[in-house]
């Protein structure tokens, strides 16, 4: 059959570029490799990959006579970010005071300077306010102040809440009329002390006997890789930007042949122009839809991306290509000549793309006005339908992303059909 | 002079091309203007209500426990509570109407108060970074209102072994404890102990020196500068296919000035760019580049060698047109979210960053960084400047050689 022969012919010659390899399957495989080496190791849970926190000591605290602790908590403090069980992920080090400590975050050695004040420990032990922790944070920094801070402010709550408990139990002895017994002390803090480091180990390391778990939304997603959903999603942003890209340049060849000659040369044969233009067009969709099946394959394989219900994905990538495809038939008709495409391409479904969410797909709280642009561009819907599929949505759920999708690709495929037929009549 | 002669030539031919326009100064003017939009989230409206929305579902009836982690968290500046049915809550979730939903299962204040492990089940996704914000935020409440449970607790029994207490007793000691040890809580605010001051100087005090674009516009300039080599480096890429070059060299022009030539222009229309690029910037959107005039000319021009180099060696080795975009898109992917450009390093693996720092984008990252949002002087400078000359020199090399051996 002569449109599988035109068809074939095309796909062939698409699988034979360098350049057409690279800008569908190489690319959007390479962005989302990017993405997965920057955030694997801390997926997996693997501590020898957590973010390096580079922090800085400065301790001027001192342990104040008559203290019921064995050592100052400036000292605990700077224990606690110097101990070996932390030393994966935390390079700790000592300064001689705040001015040293400012000085080496300037330079980048350190994220954050702690600066623990003189009779910190005295302040805190007699309930007055003093002068606070300062964190003096690098201000491109966002996760390492946090994470210093948080450790800081839950070490502060464990040594609260001894303080705490014991004015807790004296208050209610004394109002039951009860003497205090000064004796009671040393076993009730060790009994609350005991109770709070099995709290915060059960919160860190024990999650079944936690108070405090996290589950997602799916329950079939429990024991999932949280790794797989992000790159799901960049996965999915990569594919549609690169296949509506794939649609356009596989409709460059009706240009190349164009401007080559071959062209017109295939005009004068028997084959009747309709013919020789749905080949090219069945073409597209050939190759628009082997770049989704590859590049779901690879993202299975490589990054153990979960595509969720067969029917919904199949539907999804069934969207996908009508929406590419036919985007890229009417982008091509509208451009006179190869020359011209690139900026088409390059700069217009970028700014699609761009539009449609495909570029920040991973990113929480977006401005709504980017949905609502995204609802009218095809690209929008695309994306639309395959967060559902990753979000473990049934066909069923598929079917108004599919039928918007399906109705874009249509219209504009006809656009381009009758541009292409008036140029070629 | 034929060097700056080749160089001229060079620039007219690419400023000819209307491509060159949207790829150089267009396309990242929109993508600065986008990813800072994105960045800035709902932040623009100051009276907007920008806290994390969690779905309260409290299955525990009347119970303590609940209620007294809802109003720990009633004065929160991080969450707002929306109390609903699990069901309800779910689909909020679902339809990111809430950043989570917390559920506090029938019997958990009776089970904890016992000494059981019944759970808190905080439904998100814990992969984003809001449903570990919202865990990061309920953890600290959750742990004083569970402290103060176990106080009251061991207040009961010590108070049980001086004195007899019945069932109904020990239940009003208990609360009696509980609420003492809560107020306590309320009161302790360790939170207020910890201050955090930014190492440069700001005007504001939120990271990043409050402007999105101080993230956002170094980082599109430095990801579009190498994407700009498309055009330089087609023109001697053609050059090359035609022989011209070849010819070119018969004459009594020097191979140290076709190259320099070549490489001048390359320079010449990515500084030309960065130029732009910081302009709009500074004028458009309030990134105080000029603050450190000379620091931020240092880095301009070496990542204009850098880059230039690049191309060259792109042009070198690249054999047809499309190769040429094909080298200079994966340059681009490749040492753009390497060098921190698409998200800090911070918040990437430590293999990761290790392997980013070492590349040139991060450089000149670190360089443009020290001037906007470090508010550090001209000496913080020298040192991404140099690393951005080896790198220079190092492609340049390549290049050179590549060249001698065609």
């Amino acid at each position: 059959m002569k449109l599988l022969d035109l068809a074939l012919h095309d796909l062939v010659r698409s699988l034979r570029s360098t350049f057409m390899i690279g800008m569908t399957v190489v690319a959007p495989l390479l962005i989302t490799g990017l993405i997965y080496f920057a955030f694997s190791g801390m997926a997996s849970g693997g501590s020898s990959d957590l973010p390096a926190v580079r922090v800085g000591i400065v301790n001027a605290d001192s342990l104040p006579a008559g203290a019921p602790l064995s050592e100052s908590l400036g000292a605990t403090m700077r224990g606690m970010f110097f101990d070996e069980s932390v030393a994966t992920w935390i390079a700790a080090s000592d300064y001689p005071d705040a001015a040293a400590g400012r000085a080496a975050v300037d330079r980048q050695e350190i994220g954050v300077a702690v600066v623990i004040p003189a009779a910190f420990t005295a302040d805190l032990l007699a309930g007055r306010e003093g002068a606070p922790l300062t964190l003096i944070q690098d201000p491109t920094l966002t996760v390492t102040p946090l994470v210093v801070r948080n450790m800081l402010v839950s070490l502060l709550d464990g040594v609260s809440g001894g303080g705490i408990a014991i004015e807790t139990i004296r208050e209610r002895q004394e109002a039951a009329g009860l003497p205090a017994d000064p004796a009671q002390i040393p076993a009730l803090i060790a009994q609350y002390e005991t109770w709070y480091a099995d709290f915060q180990r059960d919160l860190f390391h024990h999650p079944e006997r936690a108070a405090l778990v996290t589950r997602p939304l799916a329950v079939d997603q429990a024991t999932t890789n949280p790794m797989a959903n992000l790159l799901g999603m960049t996965m999915v942003g990569q594919m549609i930007f690169f296949a509506f890209f794939t649609g356009a340049y596989a409709m460059m060849s009706i240009l190349r042949e164009q401007e080559e000659g071959t062209l017109a040369r295939l005009f004068t044969t028997p084959t009747d122009r309709t013919t020789i233009l749905a080949g090219k067009f069945l073409a597209v969709v050939l190759t628009v839809v082997l770049q989704g099946l590859v590049l779901m394959t690879a993202g299975r394989l490589a990054f153990g991306v979960d595509w969720g219900d067969p029917a919904a994905a199949a539907l999804a990538l069934s969207g996908q290509v009508i929406a590419a495809s036919g985007l890229g038939v009417l982008l091509i008709a509208l451009v006179k000549d190869t020359r011209q495409a690139g900026p088409v391409l390059g700069g217009g479904l970028t700014t699609l793309g761009m539009l449609s969410g495909l570029f920040t797909a991973n990113m929480p709280n977006m401005p709504a006005l980017f949905d609502q642009i995204g609802a009218f561009t095809p690209q929008g819907w695309v994306l639309r339908g395959w967060r559902l599929v990753l979000e473990g949505g049934a066909a069923g759920e598929l079917l108004l992303p599919l039928a918007v999708c399906l109705g874009m690709g249509a219209v504009l495929f006809a656009l381009g059909a009758v541009l292409f037929r008036r140029r070629f009549a | 002079m034929r060097l700056l002669d080749i160089a001229l030539k060079d620039l007219r031919q690419m400023l000819r091309d209307r491509r060159s326009l949207l790829f150089l100064v267009a396309m990242p003017i929109g993508f600065t203007f986008f990813m800072a939009f994105a960045y800035r989230g709902q932040q623009s409206d100051p009276a907007a209500d920008h806290r994390l929305v969690l779905a309260w579902v409290d299955q525990d009836g009347a119970a303590t426990l609940g209620q007294a982690l809802a109003d720990r968290l009633a004065g929160s500046d991080a969450v707002r509570l929306e109390p609903m049915d699990e069901a309800a809550a779910l689909e909020a979730v679902r339809q990111k109407t809430a950043a989570g939903a917390l559920i506090i299962p029938a019997g958990f204040s009776a089970g904890r108060r016992t000494g059981g492990t019944p759970q808190l089940v905080l439904v998100t996704d814990s992969a984003s970074t809001t449903g570990q914000s919202l865990y990061q935020v309920l953890r600290a409440p959750v742990t004083q209102v569970m402290s103060a449970v176990e106080i009251a607790n061991i207040s009961v029994e010590a108070l049980a072994s001086a004195t007899t207490l019945d069932a109904a007793a020990r239940a009003a000691e208990f609360e009696a404890a509980f609420q003492t040890a809560q107020a306590k809580w309320a009161a302790a605010n360790n939170s207020a102990r910890v201050q955090t001051r930014l190492a440069a100087a700001p005007k504001v005090a939120d990271p990043y020196g409050g402007n999105p674009y101080n993230q956002a516009s170094p980082g599109i300039l430095v990801q579009f500068v190498i994407f700009g080599l498309v055009t330089s480096a087609q023109i001697l890429l053609q050059e090359r296919k035609t022989r011209t070059l070849q010819r070119m060299l018969t004459t009594s022009l020097s191979p140290a000035a076709a190259v320099g030539g070549h490489f001048l222009a390359m320079f010449t229309l990515t500084l030309l760019q960065e130029v732009l690029l910081v302009g709009f910037g500074q004028i458009a959107l309030g990134v105080d580049y000029l603050r450190e005039l000379l620091g931020l000319l240092l880095v301009m021009v070496a990542l204009a060698l850098c880059t230039a180099s690049l191309g060259l060696l792109i042009g070198v080795l690249a054999q047809q047109d499309q190769q040429v975009v094909l080298f200079s898109l994966i340059a681009m992917f490749v040492f753009s979210a390497l060098g921190g450009t698409w998200f800090p390093l911070e918040v990437a693996g430590q293999a990761f960053a290790t392997v980013g720092r070492l590349t040139p984008m991060a450089w000149a990252m670190t360089g443009f960084q020290n001037i906007v949002i470090r508010g550090l002087d001209f000496s913080s400078t020298w040192l991404p400047a140099g690393v951005l000359a080896v790198f220079t020199l190092g492609f340049f090399a390549l290049a050179v050689w590549r060249f001698r051996a065609d």
